[in-house]
């Protein structure tokens, strides 16, 4: 919406809405204001007329509030506790936009230290907005004599009133931190007339709490911010208050509860200590700390035992069926959330599941089915059993399935095909929902979710599963009767591609031809196209029927169509195959990416170099957008992941590049290769073949963050180091800075290194080394190795305000140690997805097979086999990275690319017997001896 | 995940049925220090709307919400929870990873504080009308994204009548007012039966 069109309606709406006008209220408030004597009523009207105003998001510029805020401050000489309570609330809120604001902050100190008790904790509150580092200070013994006040609601003030101060005066408010926790375990009872105040209590003072305990909840935070540096102090303030139920109030549990959970992300050996804490509050009057308890538990749910984690459930099942909403709807966003990494654990309350499908809030029956959806599908890799219960899920969605809105219909489409695609052997009834879904009434997003889902299936169920015949014939059904021409467009090209390659092409020709007689001229241009792929790949007789067909579109009363079916024809008729039907593509993000570059370059003397955009093979193509649907189905339970990990903003960041994959790979390759080519030492190495994700060798915080990233130019066998510096200390100036690499593996020879000569404070900068890769020979240990890594430089100190350094001062030399760097097998690979993988892994030339004890790789198998795939950069194919939590076997199968371009397939079977985990690996290849080599670098 | 910060509300926000404001005030999200990273989960993560934006963000949320008697949804990354009475909607929003019972908890207890202010009326007229008591029970119960209290009565307790123009003691306008008349005997039967309703559900 546009400002204009606000500003209309608002105008339209005036009358109906009673909104004052912005003139009339701010003449009237300086007239009414500054009347002797004040009528207290009129102005305590006014004023709310003012923040009806201001919170209606009118904003009034400095100079108009400033005066407001002047004349609102003669208010101050009428004793009228109603309305000095409004006059608080009116400075509160002016005080962000205006001027000289702390020329009040006498009257209120006034009022805070002999006012009525009744507006006291506002003119504390207040205080905190207008005060400025300068003037805390003074404030300090005002703010520590209200914080162990007697009466809750003042120390709850003066305590929240401290906690916004935090940003701007740290260390003042450090020194109530004694006042604070005398606070925290105190007893704060309301006085006798708290609630004489409203006509509804009166006198009936009998049925009314006598305190609420929020003094603990506010004191609980506040300490928080002035000790989380110290975690011993923080470990015992938790342990104290958790004995004996010293925290009443069920806002402070929860606080306890995110303190212990954030310690115990930052430790995870507390957990032996902070359990027991952490497991009593599951069971608590109060739903909410329960949740926050299962919330924390869960959150560190690899820490904890499995019969504890039963615990968890056990509470999260109690909570599904309570009344309220809100509770319920927790409970099961967290069972959901459990459902994406561990759908087993979940699995006993698959009763209560099924019950909340028919909920009356349409986002918890959503969250069941899709939390139930998970859970099936585990229940039918183990068991036979789990077939019934998916016939039944599928029975009550599709009763379901009229009532509910279409974007919820869309997250179950999502929820079902991801189940299809992880668990290939449902996809029959899972596809005959969609296509009968696909049948009912619906707009097109609706439709083309689904379509979108079915497109999925189509690409990544393997081919022996018949699934893409049963969709592809479903498809040809659907545009017999679609009214969306786009969706039909998208359906004719996909028959295009994937029907000559079935066993009776003909049957889809004849759906296409109808649409060829039937529809407009959009859907018969693209018919055209589809048929004339069947003409060329199927060839024989079929190519002369086709041939037959397409010259009757000759005549179409439309250019376009006639002009494709006579392009289709003479292609046809001239054998020009590659014409019509490509298995290569280009990289459409990398064509982009140069072709912007190459507009804003402005020189177009030189032609365009098609050439440099890299050509993807449908493999490739496939390999991309099923780790990108992968990636997708496990966001939900990364997001949280990233999450959790404190101090990681840029660490997070990292994570993402990461995972958004291969499509930024090569965006990145690109960029990588632009900036390597522009270094005159490196012009004669050829073609970047790959580049690693970046690796940080030291810590974020210390005074120098390294990071590394490895560059591989194959052609050439060239190894470039590039190592980003970054010096964080502000005082000093690093020169002549280089990295000391030291190989474990001598056939590694060092070519050259580029220096950096200077890098002042909070500068970053690059140092190359230049490394020639041995060659994959019999010899020595191959093209694996470790670098040992030494950061030398010069060292200056800083002296004067500018960053200038004494020139006298030589300096003098330092070295700095950082992290290993290590060349994996994983560096020189590429994952690609294929359906097939047995019959691919049955094709490949070498083979070798080796045996490891993984002792050092973690006690469960699914965190093994995480640390397995991870540093191999293969895909795991079959859903095979998917390792339910308590089975004691495992078989992975990994498929990738080497960077010589054969095909490298590991069988991994894993099987932990007596506490030991054993794996064998059966790797086979096509590049002589880097089979070996992967087999070397496995662990 | 958890937010460690007091800093628990993103928003509260009232509604008329057409979707217009009646009142809506953002809270400022922590400040952040740079040095501190340990800060960088609290509810700053998510950018602070531009007033342009808010209106946008009211429009979609009411969308989503009025008429829609569900209690709460997740909208674009906010926990966002509500409740409506006659023809006005009161929306607390809050970041995504926030204890859903307890910001619902806020939402409904705000309502009955403001219902009790109100003396039953909680309408748009009415809100308009006394805007004062409004303005002042939302500072009472939420100060700065900060949950200031929670208990409806404690929440009522702290906002001031408007100065009688007849009497002068706040006191005396209590027991002056003691309202016996039909109406006013009326209004307490429904609240104490609104009231025995809540806590008998509270104990289940």
């Amino acid at each position: 919406m546009s400002t204009s069109s606000y500003k209309k309606s608002d105008v339209g709406n005036r009358g109906a809405h009673g909104l004052p006008d912005k003139m009339v209220v701010f003449q009237e408030c300086l007239q009414q204001f500054n009347a002797s004597p004040v009528n207290a009523k009129k102005c305590r009207l006014l004023l709310g007329e003012l923040l009806r105003l201001i919170y209606h998001g009118e904003n009034f510029p400095a100079a108009e509030s400033t005066t407001l805020f002047f004349s609102i401050s003669k208010l101050f000489q009428h004793k009228d506790v109603s309305l000095r309570q409004m006059v608080y609330l009116a400075i509160k809120e002016l005080s962000s936009t205006s001027n000289d604001i702390l020329m009040v902050t006498s009257s209120i100190m006034k009022d805070i230290q002999a006012g009525d008790i009744i507006y006291k904790p506002n003119a504390i509150r207040t205080l905190g907005k207008v005060l400025d580092p300068s003037t805390v200070s003074a404030s300090e013994r005002l703010f520590k004599n209200a914080i162990v006040e007697k009466n809750p609601i003042l120390s709850s003030a003066a305590l929240i009133s401290s906690y916004n101060l935090l940003p701007i005066a740290k260390d003042v408010v450090k020194r109530f931190t004694n006042e604070t926790l005398e606070t925290l375990t105190s007893y704060k009872q309301f006085p006798a007339n708290q609630f004489q105040l409203h006509e509804y209590y009166g006198s009936a003072t009998t049925n009314l709490p006598s305190t609420s305990y929020m003094y603990q909840y506010h004191a609980l935070g506040l300490l928080y911010h002035l000790r989380n540096h110290d975690k011993m102090a923080l470990m015992k303030l938790i342990t104290s208050l958790s004995e004996g139920s010293q925290l009443k109030n069920s806002l402070s549990i929860i606080q306890l509860l995110r303190y212990i959970n954030k310690i115990l992300v930052d430790d995870e050996n507390l957990i032996k200590i902070l359990y027991p804490i952490l497991s009593s509050y599951l069971k608590h009057k109060s739903d909410m700390v329960e949740l926050e308890a299962c919330k924390v538990l869960i959150n560190l749910g690899h820490l904890i035992k499995d019969d504890e984690f039963m615990q968890i459930i056990t509470c999260l099942q109690k909570l599904l069926s309570v009344p309220r909403t809100s509770t319920r709807f927790a409970a099961i966003r967290l069972i959901n959330k459990i459902s994406i990494k561990h759908p087993e654990k979940i699995m006993v309350v698959n009763l209560e599941l099924e019950n909340l499908i028919n909920d009356s809030n349409r986002s918890i029956q959503t969250l069941a089915i899709t939390t139930l959806l998970k859970t099936m599908g585990v229940g039918t890799v183990e068991s036979e059993s789990g077939g019934e219960s998916v016939d039944r899920l599928i029975t009550k969605m599709t009763s379901l399935m009229d009532e509910i809105t279409e974007d919820f219909k869309i997250v179950i489409i999502e929820a079902i095909e991801n189940l299809a695609l992880k668990f290939p052997s449902k996809h029959k009834k899972l596809v005959s929902f969609l296509t009968d879904l696909l049948r009912d009434d619906g707009t097109l997003t609706l439709k083309s979710s689904i379509v979108d889902a079915l497109f999925d299936l189509i690409k990544f169920l393997s081919d022996e599963s018949g699934a893409k015949q049963l969709i592809l014939m479903n498809l040809c059904e659907f545009i017999e009767d679609c009214e969306f021409t786009e969706l039909s467009v998208r359906i004719l090209h996909l028959l295009g591609d994937e029907g000559p390659k079935t066993s009776n092409p003909s049957y889809y020709i004849r759906h296409i031809y109808n649409r060829l007689v039937l529809e407009n001229s959009i859907i018969r241009s693209s018919a055209i196209i589809s048929l004339s792929k069947f003409a060329v790949i199927c060839g024989g007789s079929l190519s002369e029927n086709i041939e037959i067909l397409l010259k009757r579109c000759l005549n179409d009363v439309d250019d376009e169509v006639r002009d494709r079916a006579v392009l289709a024809l003479s292609f046809i008729s001239n054998k020009k195959k590659e014409l019509i039907v490509k298995e290569e593509r280009y990289n459409l993000n990398v064509l982009e990416s140069k072709l912007t570059h190459y507009l804003n370059g402005g020189d177009f003397s030189k032609k365009f170099e098609i050439e440099e955009v890299p050509l993807l093979t449908t493999e490739e193509l496939k390999s991309m957008e099923y780790g990108r649907k992968m990636r997708k189905l496990d966001n939900g339970s990364e997001e949280e992941k990233e999450e959790t990990t404190i101090d990681s903003k840029d660490q997070s960041n990292d994570n993402k590049s990461g995972s958004n994959g291969n499509i930024d790979q090569t965006l990145r390759l690109q960029a990588f290769s632009a900036e390597l080519s522009a270094i005159p030492e490196f012009s004669t190495f050829g073609n970047l073949t790959t580049s690693s994700q970046s690796i940080y060798l030291t810590d974020k915080e210390n005074e120098f963050v390294v990071s590394c990233v490895k560059h591989f130019f194959i052609s050439s066998s060239k190894l470039v180091l590039q190592y980003n510096i970054l010096n964080t200390v502000d005082h000093m100036i690093l020169q002549d800075i280089s990295i000391v690499t030291q190989p474990d593996n001598e056939l590694y020879q060092e070519d050259l290194i580029i220096q950096l000569d200077e890098l002042k404070p909070q500068q970053q900068g690059t140092v190359y080394v230049v490394y020639s890769i041995p060659a994959l020979t019999d010899e020595g240990e191959g093209i694996l190795s470790a670098f040992g890594n030494t950061l030398n430089y010069i060292h200056k100190e800083i002296i004067d305000e500018e960053g200038n350094i004494d020139p006298s001062d030589e300096g003098w030399a330092d070295d700095y140690q950082i992290e290993d760097l290590v060349i994996t097998p994983g560096d020189f690979i590429q994952p690609i997805y294929n359906s097939n993988f047995a019959s691919i892994f049955e094709q490949l030339p070498i083979e070798e097979s080796s045996m490891y004890n993984l002792k050092d790789f973690g006690k469960t198998l699914p965190a093994v086999v995480e640390k397995l795939t991870k540093p191999l950069n293969m895909m795991a194919l079959d859903g095979s990275d998917y390792v339910p939590d308590d089975s004691a076997s495992h078989t992975l199968k990994l498929l990738g690319k080497d960077v010589w371009g054969g095909k490298v397939a590991l069988l991994v079977r894993i099987a932990m017997t007596n506490g030991k985990l054993i794996a064998k690996v059966q790797a086979k290849g096509e590049t002589e001896k880097f089979v070996d080599v992967v087999l070397d670098g496995f662990v | 995940m958890s937010n460690v910060s007091l800093k628990t509300v993103t928003a509260t926000i009232i509604l008329d049925s057409n979707g217009s404001r009646l009142y809506a005030k953002y809270y400022t999200p922590e400040a952040q220090t740079s040095t501190n990273a340990s800060n960088s989960n609290s509810p700053s993560a998510i950018p602070t709307l531009s007033p342009l934006q808010q209106l946008e963000f009211e429009k979609n949320v009411f969308k989503k919400v009025f008429k829609q008697n569900q209690d709460i949804i997740l909208y674009d990354n906010h926990l966002i929870t509500y409740k409506q009475s006659n023809d006005i909607i009161l929306i607390l929003v809050a970041s995504i990873h926030e204890n859903e019972s307890m910001i619902y908890s806020l939402t409904n207890n705000l309502i009955e504080a403001l219902n009790i202010l109100l003396d039953n009326t909680l309408d748009e007229a009415t809100i308009l009308e006394k805007y004062d008591l409004v303005s002042l029970c939302i500072d009472e119960t939420i100060d700065d994204g900060i949950i200031l209290e929670i208990d409806p009565a404690i929440i009522v307790s702290r906002v001031t009548n408007p100065r009688n123009a007849n009497n002068a003691a706040v006191g005396e306008i209590s027991l002056n007012k003691i309202d016996l008349s039909e109406k006013g005997l009326f209004n307490a039967l429904s609240f104490a039966s609104k009231k025995i309703g809540e806590r008998l559900q509270q104990g289940l």
